[in-house]
């Protein structure tokens, strides 16, 4: 059911912005609630209208059709279901295929990524977007790749011409420090990255400091940039798993889940429930493994070598329990449409019963090592804070979103899977700072550890894959989104009713989430830069994906 | 000054005595940073739930003498825009200083030490100061930004620990009426010193710290943030210049702490030196202890800890131990 405010903007959507088709749809096939297609004037209007009632900018893209390019805007809501409303605008091809749509950076500046991105994919150009460089492609690259039109290079054809585009890269480089943006003497430009131990990945942010506090920061990224949604446009729907695997590699469970309830739901078929529960429990030992693996490494960006191990030692143990299961240890691949690759060996669930009580120990031990150590509060307390209207702006989600109090979590409010029938909660905190990022994610391990127990109670047995499914999807266009460690995850599907995607766009929660540092850097020490980036938990590769 | 017996009276004795001492001093303190490069893999790995080096040599003990061959080995390389003079002279001023102070900690009775200068407790603490010199010039030369970032962050460093370092010490040299190292270890032969000079002892260990650069204090070189801080672009030799100059520090400044609070050489049964070596090595393995177990401060956080928290203890200790001298010298004169 559409919530009020839903039937409010679908009047107002009809009436004032006078959208030429505005249709209510079922959030059970589609994940979409309300879709509606208005004029490519009128689309700043509708983004105000979507920020005055409280939804967030979840992903903007484009489709590549015959006549014109569709971009597509999604909006969300922190709260229960029923409210992913979708937006699309026409943007109809001129000569060389060239198209122009709006820009909406000054409702959510979120959008200045995504238009980014739609700009050196599709070639579509937004007018009063005032930095239209590449965002994941190098920066002199004349492709435009997610174009149907584009076929590709034969491989090893143009050697000459990427090292001429390197080489151009290069003095790209160079060129990104303006004399003219140093006001005064002792300002000066870092680079930090993309060669940098605490950037987590190739990561690059340039720092407009002054002395060691921050004036400006920018994250620039596509460094890890493979292109899996181009990747997916070419492959068949079974072919697409290890890309899912491969987008954040330290909590991948997460991301096969988002593929698995798209293609389930577009398909309308239902795993049966010995699936189920193996998804949420090898689901949510990632997810422990994954904060895990961010602990380790925040406190080591802080200085805190020790911990690392300790959380290391107690990961590999989750990955031993995992690699049972899967035999991957990392890039795991595990899901099937309806199924599973295969079940789980018998002596996967006594390890898991061993590794439990000596996991809540360690918990403990991390709360006497860590939260009260009065040195790591003096660190983290009050740095890094955002505000709600940060988050809202940009789009953020995940545990950064609920340590500012906002209770958001899809496990619960747009549930998928059996996670209705699960008592966990949903932790939140209040400060928004690096601090209470760090206490979220510590209480969400404990949550986390409460559902693998209550899983392994209640395992039942039975079949682990439904036979022979069809090898195409509906036509029709599908939505899906899952928690992941790091916040929303979502993947938009077309599908032409071919053997393959028309077109997939992932929104990965790590995107939004690092686009936030814009506003949350400045006036940070150095120190502080790489405090805030340890909290934020990024993982590159599923941003450049 | 300790006479040695063998050697010949006039100037020719006292050359021959300052090459032996010398040599004596530089091999000493590059096989004891091996060591103390050993013992801080081997402690840091028991806390990290590990083992440490292994394989070379009796318990991987050789291991760090593979490695300083591997760095002695390496090419010198420099960057191109670097200030060619001043980036090779860095590590030697860093390393220099560390060794003179050497010169002057008591070793065992009877004046044995290798120069016991009457003001060699002002001696120890201009030299170390020397070394922050050599720090502000490599990161300088560097031309880099992150070396120059450390090298700035060392300088306010070392200049803010600086003074709670020197008036924590104050305390001793006000009981132990002397400015001659060996004098204030002469004058623990009853009571260490930090058994009544506690809170000096703790000021002490806590800017020493801070001066070497150490965990939770390593904010020049701090290598989440910096990279490598001011030896950013160092390699091969000079990079283990640096490296030795760092331990040699700990080292020294372990000795001292040793020295002036428990009682240096002093000990029962064993020779005077083993006591003072057994004395440093406990202090650097609490060192050790401090840097793998806490977080870093940060650099404002740290300036405002030594002006706001140390610095106004140290006052009161020195205060304090005024007027205890003053009422004791009171009341002893009123009783003889």
């Amino acid at each position: 059911m559409p919530s009020a405010s839903a039937q409010d903007l679908q009047s107002w959507l009809l009436g004032a912005v006078r959208a030429d088709e505005v249709t209510e749809k079922d959030p059970k096939a589609s994940g979409i609630v309300l879709e509606a297609l208005v004029g490519r004037e009128r689309i700043r209007e509708v983004a105000s209208r979507f920020l005055a009632e409280g939804y967030y900018l979840e992903s903007l893209t484009a489709a590549d059709f015959t006549e014109c390019f569709e971009l597509v805007y999604h909006f969300n809501r922190w709260g229960k279901a029923g409210a992913r409303s979708c937006v699309r605008v026409l943007a109809p091809k001129g000569p060389d295929e060239t198209a122009s749509g709006v820009s909406i950076r000054s409702v959510y500046p979120s959008a200045v990524w995504y238009e980014r991105e739609v700009h050196e994919m599709f070639g579509v150009t937004f007018e009063g977007h005032d930095n239209p460089k590449r965002l994941l492609l190098p920066e002199s690259s004349a492709i435009f790749p997610l174009r149907k039109s584009f076929k590709g290079e034969p491989k090893g054809s143009d050697v000459t011409q990427s090292l001429k585009l390197i080489e151009e890269d290069r003095e790209g480089f160079d060129v990104a420090f303006p004399k003219t943006l140093v006001q005064r003497n002792k300002d000066y430009y870092l680079n930090m990255g993309p060669q940098h131990p605490s950037t987590h990945g190739v990561l690059r942010v340039l720092l407009h400091l002054d002395g060691e506090r921050v004036l400006d920061a920018e994250p620039i990224i596509g460094y890890s940039h493979r292109h899996h949604e181009k990747m997916m446009e070419v492959q068949n729907y079974l072919a697409c798993w290890p890309n899912f695997g491969r987008l954040d590699y330290v909590g991948a469970m997460s991301y096969n889940f988002g593929y698995a309830v798209l293609i389930e739901r577009a398909m309308g078929i239902q795993p049966p429930p010995r699936v189920e529960h193996i998804r949420v429990l090898v689901t949510e030992l990632n997810r422990i493994a994954s904060h895990l693996l961010w602990m380790g490494t925040f406190l080591l960006d802080l200085g805190g070598f020790t911990p690392f191990f300790y959380c290391f030692d107690d990961r590999e143990k989750i990955l031993d329990i995992l690699e049972m299961a899967t035999g991957e240890r990392l890039t795991y691949d595990y899901f099937r449409f309806g199924g599973l690759d295969r079940d789980i060996p018998a002596e996967m669930v006594p390890a898991i019963r061993a590794f439990l009580p000596e996991f809540k120990k360690h918990l403990r031990d991390y709360r006497t090592l860590v939260t009260n150590n009065v040195i790591f509060e003096r660190r983290t307390r009050g740095v890094g804070v955002m505000t709600r209207d940060t988050a809202l702006r940009y789009g953020v989600t995940g545990p950064i979103l609920r340590s500012l109090g906002v209770p958001f979590d899809l496990r619960r409010d747009e549930p998928y899977s059996i996670y209705p029938s699960l008592d966990f909660e949903v932790p939140t905190a209040t400060e928004g700072d690096v601090y209470s990022r760090y206490l979220v994610r510590t209480r969400e391990m404990e949550e986390s550890v409460k559902i693998v127990q209550q899983v392994i109670e209640r395992l039942p047995a039975g079949e682990t894959t439904l036979g022979k499914l069809p090898k195409n999807v509906p036509k029709g266009e599908y939505y899906s989104a899952v928690e992941s460690a790091r916040g929303l995850f979502g993947i938009y599907l077309i599908s032409d009713g071919s053997l393959n995607p028309y077109r997939i766009k992932l929104r990965t929660p790590s995107f939004s989430n690092l686009n936030a540092l814009v506003d949350v850097l400045p006036g940070c020490l150095v120190s502080d830069v790489v405090a805030v980036l340890g909290s934020i938990d990024i993982v590159l590769p599923e941003i450049d994906r | 000054m300790t006479a040695i017996p063998f050697l010949p009276a006039g100037i020719l004795g006292e050359a021959l005595k300052i090459v032996l001492w010398g040599t004596f001093v530089v091999l000493f303190i590059s096989v004891n940073t091996l060591f103390l490069v050993w013992m801080e893999r081997k402690v840091s790995a028991r806390i990290q739930l590990r083992r440490g080096p292994l394989h070379v040599g009796p318990a991987g003990l050789l291991q760090t003498l593979a490695d300083a061959i591997k760095l002695l080995s390496k090419e010198l390389v420099s960057p191109r825009r670097a200030d060619p003079f001043l980036y090779a002279l860095a590590p030697a001023l860093v390393f220099a200083p560390v060794i003179a102070a050497f010169l002057v900690v008591p070793l065992g009775p009877g004046g044995l030490s290798i120069r016991d200068l009457n003001v060699g407790f002002l001696f120890v603490f201009s030299l170390t100061n020397i070394a922050f010199i050599g720090i502000f010039i490599a990161g300088w030369s560097s031309n880099n930004k992150y070396a120059l970032l450390g090298s700035m962050r060392a300088v306010a460093q070392n200049i803010s620990y600086e003074i709670p370092l020197l008036l924590s010490t104050m305390g001793v040299v006000m009981m132990a009426g002397t400015l001659r190292m060996q004098g204030i270890v002469e004058a623990q032969d009853k009571l260490w010193f930090v058994w009544t000079q506690p809170l000096a002892f703790l000021l002490f260990l806590v800017a020493a710290l801070a001066e070497a650069n150490r965990a939770p204090f390593d904010i020049p070189e701090a290598e989440s943030e910096l990279v490598a801080g001011f030896h950013t672009e160092y390699s091969g030799i000079r990079f283990a210049l640096f490296f030795l100059g760092e331990y040699t520090a700990i080292f020294v400044s372990s000795a001292i702490a040793a020295s002036l609070f428990l009682g240096g050489w002093q000990g029962p049964f064993l020779p005077g030196p083993f006591w003072l070596l057994l004395k440093t090595y406990a202090i650097v393995f609490v060192v050790m202890w401090v840097r793998w177990t806490f977080p870093r401060l940060r650099s404002d956080q740290l300036m405002a800890f030594a002006w706001k928290v140390l610095i106004p203890f140290a006052m009161l200790n020195v205060f304090a131990t005024a007027l205890f001298l003053q009422l004791h010298a009171l009341f002893a004169g009123r009783s003889a």
